[in-house]
């Protein structure tokens, strides 16, 4: 759909919302942002009011979390899960409305637009943001904490309980769909069933927690986006996701997403949960992260043999030999086999 | 072996300089007239043939290691076919004892791998100083944007 239906469409829905307009209010300055790889993003003025669409552009009749695909939830489920976090206190964009596939935009919803730089590249680096960057950790630590309040009785159909014991046979069966071609994963995966935690609790968690999805202004942590991984599992592995290598973005020396520390994002965590998890299971998490880094990239290359994305997705395929240095650098350094 | 020979008696132009070309005209022409998008990808793409300048380069190291290290374990595999899976079987079903030697073997393959595919992975320097006793030489390839 072109930019000129997708605003028509667009009248139609928010005539019938309640955001200040005088009628006859036509939808300006629609802008696709650069997007996720499953779903589009817009930006669009409505009066006055700035918004964003986030639509999914082709059905996905199989959507199933964690378990061998990466689209995630259902946007319809998505916007869910940002209405209870809003509820938890978590900084999230206000959700106007919420379609279905069968509306012509398909299914999709709109939200408000929070002012922030969303690019780690620049607010990690540029001075303006220095303030910022030293509370962050503290605020990310905090933000967790209230996602991991949300009632997960609550929750969508989509979101059940799922086994650690269950993610790894998905795992595996993913590594054998995908040719065995990685010894050092195969390795990492034995290690993270070995040294699994017993009895953790089971709560709702963002599930891409990363440095990539966090809206930052000059004050701080202004918006927490892309919940389309949201899943249940233990606390740990939120704050542990956010600590990967990966997603450091080269400043390997902070251990909090490439700006913090992780006493700093404990304390935060700590200052609303009343606990917070010790350093070693954040460790455990960081390892997973690793791997499911891994599987990431085996799955962009699978897509692109599938004749699915341009040529971002074959190189991302490579960048599997970051995931994989990163396992056995962790365990290595862990210190038992 | 990248640079121009000046010698007007060389006529042979190796796969290697080849892909030089090509990452070169990518870089200095097609990169500075696009924009947006196709500028984004047309950067991916002088990546990705650094990234078979490099294969060409180590592809050969990997394959010895990974040949011998499939001796060393696998004792009873089918040599015939590919090697690598065979091994990831193998650490699957728990037939190879996870110890330091299996370990180094690990840390080798991906210090090479690393080398090949992203050689300024920040953590990859970090990897390289902590098993320097490996004596793994992975700089001969080092990228040569």
């Amino acid at each position: 759909m072109g930019p000129e239906a997708l605003a028509e469409h667009l009248n139609r829905v928010l005539e019938g919302l309640a955001i200040d307009h005088p009628i006859g209010t036509r939808v300006t300055n629609l802008t696709r942002l650069s997007g996720g790889a499953n779903n589009e993003t817009w930006r669009f003025t409505w009066h006055e009011t700035p918004l964003i669409l986030r639509r999914r552009p082709f059905s996905a009749e199989s959507v199933e979390n964690l378990d061998g695909n990466i689209l995630g939830l259902s946007l319809v489920d998505e916007a869910h899960i940002i209405q209870l976090a809003a509820e938890a206190a978590v900084p999230v964009p206000h959700i106007y409305t919420v379609l279905e596939t069968s509306h012509p935009l398909g299914e999709s919803f709109v939200m408000a637009f929070i002012p922030g730089e969303s690019i780690p590249q620049q607010w990690l680096k540029a001075g303006a943001f220095s303030s910022a960057r030293k509370g962050l950790a503290y605020e990310c630590g905090v933000a967790l904490a209230h996602t991991h309040t949300v009632d997960c009785s609550q929750l969508p159909q989509s979101i059940k309980p799922v086994t650690l014991a269950h993610r790894f046979d998905g795992i595996q069966r993913r590594l054998e769909i995908f040719g065995d071609v990685s010894p050092a994963m195969q390795f990492g995966l034995n290690w993270l069933i070995d040294h699994a935690p017993e009895d953790v609790p089971c709560v709702l968690l963002h599930g891409d927690f990363r440095t990539g999805n966090l809206l930052v202004n000059e004050q701080g942590l202004a918006g927490i986006l892309d919940w389309e991984l949201a899943h249940q599992g233990p606390p740990a592995e939120d704050l542990g996701y956010l600590c990967a290598h990966v997603w450091r973005f080269g400043n390997i020396e902070k251990p909090v997403g490439g700006f913090g520390e992780y006493a700093d994002l404990l304390a935060g965590y700590r200052s609303i949960a009343g606990w917070a998890p010790d350093l070693e299971s954040l460790k455990y998490w960081e390892i997973f992260a690793a791997l499911n880094w891994g599987l990431v990239c085996q799955t962009m290359g699978a897509l692109w043999h599938n004749g699915s994305g341009d040529i971002e997705r074959a190189a991302v395929a490579r960048r599997r030999s970051e995931a994989e240095l990163d396992l056995i650098y962790l365990i290595d350094a862990w210190g038992t086999l | 072996m990248n640079e121009r020979d000046d010698s007007i008696t060389a006529t042979n132009v190796t796969s290697l300089q080849l892909l030089q070309a090509v990452k070169g005209f990518i870089a200095e022409t097609v990169i500075p007239a696009l924009s947006d998008r196709n500028q984004f990808n047309a950067r991916v793409a002088a990546n990705v043939i650094g990234i078979v300048q490099r294969e060409q380069a180590l592809g050969p190291a990997l394959s010895a290691l990974d040949n011998a290290a499939f001796s060393q374990w696998i004792p009873d595999g089918a040599p015939d076919q590919d090697v690598v899976p065979q091994i990831s079987q193998a650490i699957a079903k728990r037939t190879i004892e996870p110890d330091t030697a299996f370990l180094d073997y690990l840390k080798q393959r991906q210090l090479l791998l690393s080398a090949i595919n992203n050689p300024r992975y920040a953590n990859r320097a970090a990897a390289a100083e902590k098993w320097h006793y490996l004596d793994t030489d992975t700089n001969s390839a080092e990228d040569t944007r």
